[in-house]
Order: structure tokens, then C-alpha cells, then sequence
């Protein structure tokens, strides 16, 4: 059945997952169990967190893995999920896509401001450079807080510093970490941001299309909870802003994200030094600390 | 570029996405209480559309990803002017967004299990950097949203 040619790797991570109904059934279970408990808004100082299904699915697969209760959940079923999940993709953008188009009148109005936000994606560079360089990384940080989680990027990084150089490497971590943590904390971030920057419901919505289908699937469902009176357009916007994001974010991120992030870590890197040098002073203190208590 | 789409690959694309419409459609109604005869029809269209794509991008000898393909679609369809609007629109508000990425991490849980190691050695500095990154993004698109559309007088 299988034909060894350069094209059939694709096949044969997938061939067996069909067939794997265990590791289907145990999804389904999870599935049946975080929709049953459904969404839970907890009341905070005045800040309502809102907490989806999605992050109990998450945390329930993991424990599953991890302590397997259910004995058939094993290494193959983990990358058999992973062939799967690439795939699952597909009917969420279709989803997206399908919310734009009906309300393409709402979108042609906010055109400008959808096309403008895109060019908040650059925001990432000063939020995020400084604290990935204050956290010691070097060349890393470049591919780190250059990217956003899109499969496009990965192609850039790669063709641009090799595959095995620091930039990529810090790409990585960042996409396995986005890809994975990145939907239920924007999930949790969204609601909460609504409550210390009170923008409007619109441009929430036009920002939850950053990042991947999914991060974006949940940011729009959380403020959907909060604002339920906009939800049609908060997702009709989020689905434009993130396929314009997927058209034009490859050509932004070669001629505009990548140049910048490296012109600020050009300026930023001979600082960090000076700043964090007290820092690992105390740091080494508490090394010897700890080595004297070894030798105690 | 005929080679690189078989009758099998087509055929395990379907099988999954089979089973990901009956999961999504018991999901949407444990969840959301709705019918699961037209969820799961709802489900079977997002699908649909998803498969053409992927189909698309293989025989298409242009580089172009099948989420870009699958997004122009489902945009298409829907228009007001597509005479499958109604239909489309209608069966597909059945099935509620949230719910697939609800699946879609219950598998990235069971996917994450084997690289958890590879998280531990990054630890909480990676985490924390992309939490940086996500938030950067988030409020850097939604504070020009916001100032744009005050200007043109939207809000």
C-alpha cells in the first residue's frame, strides 16, 4: 500500500491516524467533557476572565498523555495528533472566511482601519525584544519577536538565516509555544484587556486576527461573551483582518518586521548588558549560596 | 506535480475530516445545544471547502498555501451576490467557532505530550517571550484599529 517515492512521507503520517478510533474516541471524550462544563466567566476584582472549553481540552490531553489514565495514549498516538491537527486547520479558516463573506458591507466600511492594524503586527518588535533580551537570549530573539505563529514566516526564517542558526531556533520556540499556550492565554488576555484599555469592541475584533486560525477563533469567542451585541461583526472583521494578514504578512515581515528587529537589537543588545550585569551579580550570590549549602 | 496527490492521500483527508465533522457536530450539541443533523451538514461544507483547497494547492504549480485557497472560498461562497449564500450561511452558523479549536487542542494536547521535554528546556523565559510577543501584536492592531476608526467617524 505504500509506494516509497519523496512524496509519500504526507502518507504515511497519515495513513494510520484514520484508522486509530482510540485515539479519535479519546479526543471525542475530552471534547464531550470541556463542552458539557462550557464557558465559565470568573468575576475579578471587577475584571471578568473569561475561561473556554478550549483550555480544559487542553490541560485534559496533556494530563492524559502525561499520567495516562487511558494506557493506549502513547508516543505514536502524539504524532499521529499532530499529522491530524495540521489538517483540522482547514475548516476553521473556511469558517472565518465564511463570516467575512456575509458581511462583506460591515467590512468595506472599516476597510481602512482593518488594513492600517496590520501594521500593529510591529508592535510585537517593542513589546517583546527588550524582554527576550532581558531574559538573556541573544540571536534567537531576532526569530522570536519578529513572528507571530504563521506557517509563512517559518519559510522566511529559514531561506534567510539557515535552519540551524539562533534566529530560526528562536523562531521555533516561539511558534511550539504560540501554536500551542498562544490560544488560551489570548483567550484570557482579550477578555481581560477590555477592562484595563477599554478600546472599542471593533478593534478588539480587528486585532484578534493576529496570529493563527485558532488564536483567533478564541479571542473573538471570548469578547463575544463579553460584548455579545457585536459578535457578528467582531468576527466578521477578525476573519478579514487575518486573511489580509496571510496575503500581505509575508511581504511586511521580509521588507519591513525583519529589518526592524534587527536594527533594534543592533541598538538595544550593547545595553542589556550594563542593565541585567547587577542582576546576575545577585544571581551569582545566590549560585554560591546554594553551593555552600551542597557542600553543608 | 501530478505525483504529489494520490487517490490515498485524498481518501485519508476525507476520512479525517469525517471524523472531525461528527465530533464537532456532538460537541456543538453537548455544547451549544444545536441539532446535530444540521450541525453536522454545517460541518460537512466547512469541509468541503477545506478539501478543495487542499486538492488546489497540490495541482496548482504556483506556491500558494491551501489556507489561502480555503479562505477565498469560504469568503466567495458567502458573499451576498453567491446564489449559495443562504444556504451556506445558514447551516454553517450551526456550528460554532469556538467549538473546532476546542478539538483542534485536544489533539495539540496529545501532540504536545511528546515535546514536553522540548518545553521544559525552554522553559519559562520561551513562555514568557511569546506571551510578550502575543500581547505586543494584540494592542499594538488594536490601538491603530481604534485610532483609525475614530477618524473616519465609524465609532
Amino acid at each position: 500500500m505504500e509506494v516509497k517515492n519523496k512524496y509519500t512521507s504526507d502518507n504515511e503520517d497519515l495513513i494510520k491516524p484514520v484508522k486509530d478510533y482510540k485515539l479519535h474516541l479519546t479526543v471525542l471524550l475530552i471534547i464531550v467533557i470541556s463542552e458539557y462544563i462550557g464557558i465559565i466567566s470568573l468575576q475579578l476584582a471587577g475584571i471578568s476572565i473569561v475561561i473556554m472549553p478550549l483550555l480544559y481540552a487542553l490541560i485534559l490531553a496533556v494530563a492524559i498523555y502525561v499520567f495516562k489514565p487511558i494506557t493506549w495514549i502513547g508516543e505514536k498516538q502524539s504524532n499521529r495528533a499532530s499529522a491530524i491537527m495540521m489538517l483540522l486547520i482547514g475548516p476553521l479558516l473556511a469558517k472565518l472566511a465564511i463570516a467575512s463573506g456575509q458581511n462583506i458591507g460591515i467590512i468595506f466600511n472599516a476597510g481602512p482601519a482593518i488594513l492600517l492594524q496590520e501594521v500593529g503586527n510591529l508592535g510585537t518588535i517593542f513589546a517583546a525584544l527588550p524582554i527576550a533580551l532581558l531574559l538573556g537570549f541573544k540571536r534567537e530573539s531576532i526569530g522570536m519577536t519578529s513572528s507571530i505563529c504563521r506557517e509563512p514566516q517559518m519559510a522566511v526564517v529559514i531561506d534567510r538565516f539557515g535552519f540551524n542558526s539562533p534566529e530560526t531556533k528562536g523562531f521555533f520556540t516561539v511558534f511550539l509555544i504560540g501554536t500551542v499556550l498562544g490560544t488560551p492565554f489570548i483567550s484570557i488576555l482579550a477578555s481581560v484587556l477590555v477592562y484595563i484599555i477599554p478600546l472599542h469592541p471593533f478593534a478588539y475584533g480587528m486585532a484578534c486576527g493576529i496570529g493563527s486560525a485558532s488564536m483567533n477563533a478564541a479571542a473573538v469567542a471570548s469578547l463575544s461573551t463579553i460584548f455579545p451585541q457585536y459578535a457578528v461583526q467582531m468576527e466578521a472583521f477578525s476573519g478579514m483582518a487575518n486573511l489580509i494578514a496571510m496575503v500581505t504578512g509575508m511581504y511586511v515581515y521580509i521588507f519591513v518586521a525583519i529589518p526592524l528587529t534587527e536594527w533594534l537589537y543592533r541598538k538595544l543588545e550593547p545595553i542589556i548588558p550594563v542593565i541585567i550585569k547587577t542582576d546576575n551579580e545577585e544571581r551569582e550570590g545566590e549560585l554560591l549560596n546554594i553551593e555552600s549549602e551542597f557542600v553543608d | 506535480m501530478k505525483a504529489n496527490l494520490s487517490i490515498d492521500t485524498v481518501l485519508e483527508w476525507i476520512g479525517i475530516l469525517v471524523i472531525f465533522s461528527i465530533m464537532s457536530a456532538i460537541g456543538n450539541y453537548v455544547g451549544y445545544q444545536y441539532p446535530f443533523q444540521e450541525s453536522i451538514v454545517g460541518m460537512f461544507i466547512l469541509c468541503l471547502i477545506s478539501l478543495v483547497g487542499l486538492i488546489l494547492e497540490k495541482i496548482i504549480p504556483v506556491n500558494i498555501p491551501s489556507i489561502l485557497y480555503i479562505s477565498l472560498i469560504g469568503l466567495i461562497l458567502a458573499l451576498p451576490i453567491s446564489p449559495v449564500s443562504g444556504v451556506i450561511i445558514y447551516y454553517t452558523s450551526r456550528v460554532e467557532l469556538i467549538s473546532l479549536t476546542t478539538i483542534l487542542l485536544a489533539y495539540a494536547g496529545i501532540a504536545m505530550g511528546k515535546d514536553l521535554n522540548e518545553f521544559k528546556k525552554v522553559g519559562l523565559k520561551g513562555i514568557l517571550v511569546t506571551f510578550f510577543v502575543i500581547l505586543g501584536t494584540y494592542l499594538g492592531s488594536a490601538l491603530i484599529a481604534q485610532g483609525v476608526l475614530i477618524t473616519s467617524g465609524m465609532i
